[in-house]
């Protein structure tokens, strides 16, 4: 169940490094060539982080929005943390009736734990109710 | 040659046009780790309601990311880069990625960015700062 109690919970910090073979096959899935430079949407791989308690996307649920900002460029090689978070959540209208947005935030650090990263994700639980 | 510097306020980038495939979504499923069946698995996503599989949203997102990248060259960074999901993306769509220069300050170029499906509706749009190096 969405609601506001979720705004806080976090996952535990994983470590990672961007590995070269990773970046490779990402590239070439995307489609693009492959030149030592880290594509801005790689972040969106870093999938493995839990929150307990929560498994998202619940089913049904809709990508509506991403937002990702550096402070830094990546490169291949560095190593990193990042963890989860669950920022707001939310209830709008939208022309489907009444829905619950979710904003679930990946940050990267880096070994000084500085960030160097962050990257959300706005995500949309539409409601079984009929709009007005 | 053109650089970054000799854009201004409302000059077009060059567009991306990019034509989604099951292979490819299956291809980024993997790259990605996001699994979700209602990017992979054409029953599943009729009985969510969805009318056959999904492009992922990130991947799309990617594409529009590949069109400011090959026009900035070695010579930017993107800093931020926020879009909207606006319509659903499926394999075979024709997407057209464009972006015009918003702002500039002496370091960064801020892009609006918009992408069309081939039935002229917007599947995305958003916006990104390009940083220049130094």
């Amino acid at each position: 169940m969405i609601n506001k109690e979720l705004i806080g919970r976090e996952s535990e910090a994983i470590a990672f490094k961007i590995r070269l073979e990773d970046v490779r096959r990402f590239a070439e899935a995307i489609g693009v060539r492959f030149d030592d430079r880290v594509p801005a949407t790689f972040v969106g791989t870093l999938v493995q982080a839990n929150i307990p308690g929560v498994q998202l996307p619940t089913p049904g649920m809709i990508h509506g929005e991403q937002r990702i900002t550096y402070y830094r460029p990546l490169n291949v090689g560095d190593s990193l943390t990042y963890k989860k978070s669950i920022k707001d959540v939310y209830e709008g209208r939208g022309k489907f009736g009444k829905n619950t947005f979710l904003v679930l935030e990946t940050t990267g650090y880096d070994l000084a734990g500085e960030l160097v990263f962050s990257s959300s994700s706005v995500l949309i639980q539409p409601s079984k109710e009929e709009g007005e | 040659m053109k650089s970054l510097l000799d854009y201004q306020v409302s000059d077009q980038l060059p567009v991306r046009e990019w034509i989604p495939s099951d292979l490819q979504v299956r291809q980024y499923a993997e790259a990605s780790g996001d699994f979700n069946p209602i990017h992979l698995d054409d029953d599943y996503a009729r009985q969510a309601g969805l009318e056959g599989t999904i492009v992922h949203g990130m991947l799309t997102m990617a594409q529009m990311a590949a069109m400011v990248t090959d026009w900035m060259g070695e010579e930017g960074i993107i800093s931020k880069f926020n879009v909207r999901f606006e319509q659903i993306v499926r394999p075979g769509d024709i997407i057209t990625c464009s972006g015009n220069i918003k702002v500039r300050s002496e370091n960064t170029l801020v892009c609006n960015l918009e992408a069309f499906n081939n039935q002229q509706k917007r599947v995305m749009s958003g916006l990104a700062h390009v940083s220049l190096r130094r």
